[in-house]
């Protein structure tokens, strides 16, 4: 269990005189559930950007499976094995939900730009990829929803449409920015709920930030206090909960 | 009923290269998002390519070294009859059939290389520099002398004019311009409903999160840009082939804008609008330069206005009561869908 799956080594990132970063240490161990928090403006995305490749760091280091990621392009980052979602959700508008899922796997034969005109190329692992996303749909209660445009899906569906369609790929890390904003208290319970069962199941890990507490103290194993670009403090939920330098802060921001 | 073919082999032709074009140019900006602002360079890469190259072949196989622009060289090649063009009709047929291809290819590559730098700088370079390169093309040929400078070459003609009978070689070349379009048409909507196209569709909604899930965005662009830029370099043979001669100022950027007209009209994202928008303009192009022709000096207002007046308007009212053109975007289609209906008869 104690063996880490990603690694930033004292990590920083200024924008000109903004220090969105400074000097960030920490680690997430294979098969956690850990959480990210911090009041607004602490660097939460930032260093999810900086860790998918989003951004070059100003300084340190990231390291996925024991190989250097930081430099690397996101669509890179993707190819290892890391997938994000967005504070802003950002699924394809012009893509139905089943699209969207479809549009995951890497490397597809049908993308190759010769092969794309050569449909029985590619049919065959089309369709294979096609029943693969309607299990994963419907498993996660979208089933109705196979056809429909994503503007149909509520902010809850859309939250867990973007985490869960990192499914069809053989991703190891997910990433999600706040998976729980403006989604009803008992569909964020729900939510978490999901992405443990994911964890417990298929032993995937997960890195989350998340600003309401109520919901994620009672999934995560450990918590990362993010404050002005430092780190305040780590530890199990319930003690960083009575950790009063992370009260100070959250009351002061 | 003569007239009527008359008007339908001189307008086939005209089709088929704006229904390239647009097709071409709906590939970019319609499935993919990319601006192009400079589509006529490689249009008009494609007509200079297959002019200079043939013509010098030609020119050679009946063994007389003059300049391409020169009198002699049109003499040589298009004197009727005693022509290279009427006497090595089977080199003349290959060397359109080659400069097919090597426009094809000439221009895509160019098409990506241009553009692979400037994808990585963000989407408003594309365009400025693409516009920038065609212009820097045009006016360069006004200047080189070995192609003519100003005047350009002459001295081709349609490929099937050894025939002798005009409406034959003419309706011949309107056929295999037909076909042409046909198999780009096709192959634009095999590439398009594919999990390629799909791509495509998820770069022109969001670049980012398209390149976060793990798509090589710069890569595709240019790929892109390489097979629409190889169309426009086709429809530039065609060009040259209908026209028989080639000259520097055919390439202005107001074309590139003629064809952007045409993609608005027929239906940004969809193939078969794109072909549509160029139909309906090059129709009204044709039935006006055929009009005017007839009426001669009694017509009130100029035909070139009159002809730019009525497709304003004809693009208003399409816009007025479809905003999205005749043919708004259609959905991607790939068997996924049979997959779909097989897992629910299924379960
Ligand atoms: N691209 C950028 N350019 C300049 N400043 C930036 C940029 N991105 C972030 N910042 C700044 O860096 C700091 C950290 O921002 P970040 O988005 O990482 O915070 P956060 O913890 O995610 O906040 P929130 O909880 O509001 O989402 C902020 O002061 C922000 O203004
Ligand atoms: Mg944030």
């Amino acid at each position: 269990m104690a063996e880490p799956i990603l690694e930033v080594k004292d990590v920083a990132k200024y924008f000109g005189g903004v220090r969105a970063l400074d000097g960030v240490t920490l680690s997430v161990q294979k098969g956690g559930l850990i959480g990210l928090i911090g009041p607004n403006g602490s660097g939460k995305t930032t260093l999810f950007n900086v860790i998918t490749g989003f951004y070059v760091p100003t300084r340190g280091e990231v390291w996925f499976e024991g190989e250097r990621i930081d430099g690397l392009n996101p669509n890179e980052v993707y190819l290892k094995g890391i997938v994000r979602t967005f504070q802003i959700p950002r699924l394809f508008p012009s893509l139905t939900v089943l699209e969207n899922v479809l549009l995951t796997p890497p490397n597809q034969i049908g993308e190759k730009p010769l092969y794309a005109v050569l449909r029985s190329r590619w049919e065959k692992q089309e369709k294979e990829l096609a029943k693969k996303a309607v299990k994963l749909l419907r498993r996660f209660g979208l089933g109705r929803y196979i056809h429909a445009n994503v503007s149909e899906l509520s902010a809850a569906h859309i939250k867990l449409l973007e985490t869960i369609r990192g499914l069809m790929t053989n991703a190891k890390l997910y990433l999600l920015d706040e998976p729980a904003a403006g989604v009803a208290y008992d569909m964020a319970k729900e939510m978490f709920s999901f992405v443990k069962r994911l964890r417990d199941e298929e032993g995937l890990t997960f890195f989350i930030i998340e600003h309401r507490l109520e919901v994620l103290m009672e999934f995560v194993d450990y918590v990362y206090v993010l404050h002005n670009g430092k780190l305040l403090a780590e530890g199990k939920p319930d003690e960083v909960v009575q950790n009063k330098a992370v009260i100070e802060a959250y009351l002061g921001g | 009923m003569e007239f009527l073919i008359n008007f339908i082999i001189s307008w086939l032709p005209i089709f088929a290269i704006y229904g390239i074009l647009s097709i071409s140019l709906n590939l970019e900006i319609g499935y993919t998002g990319m601006a192009n602002f400079g589509k006529v360079a490689f249009y008009a890469i494609g007509a200079y390519l297959s002019a200079a190259l043939t013509m010098s072949v030609m020119l050679s196989l009946v063994g007389k070294s003059v300049p391409l622009y020169s009198i002699e060289a049109v003499q040589a090649l298009s004197t009727p009859g005693t022509g290279a063009i009427y006497t090595h009709p089977a080199a003349y047929v290959g060397l359109f059939v080659l400069s097919l291809v090597l426009a094809f290819i000439v221009a895509g590559v160019v098409g990506y290389f241009i553009t692979y730098p400037t994808l990585r700088v963000g989407p408003a370079f594309l365009g400025i520099t693409v516009l920038a390169f065609g212009e820097m093309f045009r006016v360069f040929m006004r200047n080189y002398e070995p192609l003519g400078s100003t005047k350009g070459l002459f001295g081709l003609n349609n490929p099937f004019i050894w025939i002798g009978n005009p409406q034959l070689s003419q309706g011949l070349f309107a056929l295999v311009s037909l076909a042409l379009l046909l198999a780009i048409y096709i192959y634009a909507e095999r590439f398009v409903n594919s999990p390629l196209g799909r791509t495509l569709r998820a770069i022109k909604d969001d670049e980012v999160a398209a390149l976060c899930l793990g798509k090589h965005v710069p890569r595709v662009k240019a790929t892109v840009f390489f097979i629409a830029s190889g169309m426009a370099g086709v429809a530039g043979v065609l060009w040259t082939f209908y026209q028989g001669s080639v000259q520097p100022d055919t390439f202005v950027p107001i074309l590139t804008f003629y064809v952007w007209a045409m993609v608005i009209l027929g239906g940004m994202g969809n193939n078969l609008g794109a072909l549509l928008g160029a139909a309906v303009f090059t129709l009204v192009d044709r039935v006006l330069t055929f009009a005017a022709g007839m009426m001669g000096p009694s017509l009130i207002i100029p035909p070139n206005y009159l002809r730019w007046m009525i497709v304003g308007i004809v693009i208003v009212l399409v816009l007025l009561f479809r905003p999205e053109g005749i043919r708004p975007a259609k959905p991607i289609k790939t068997p996924a869908w049979e997959a779909v209906k097989e897992v629910s008869e299924g379960g």
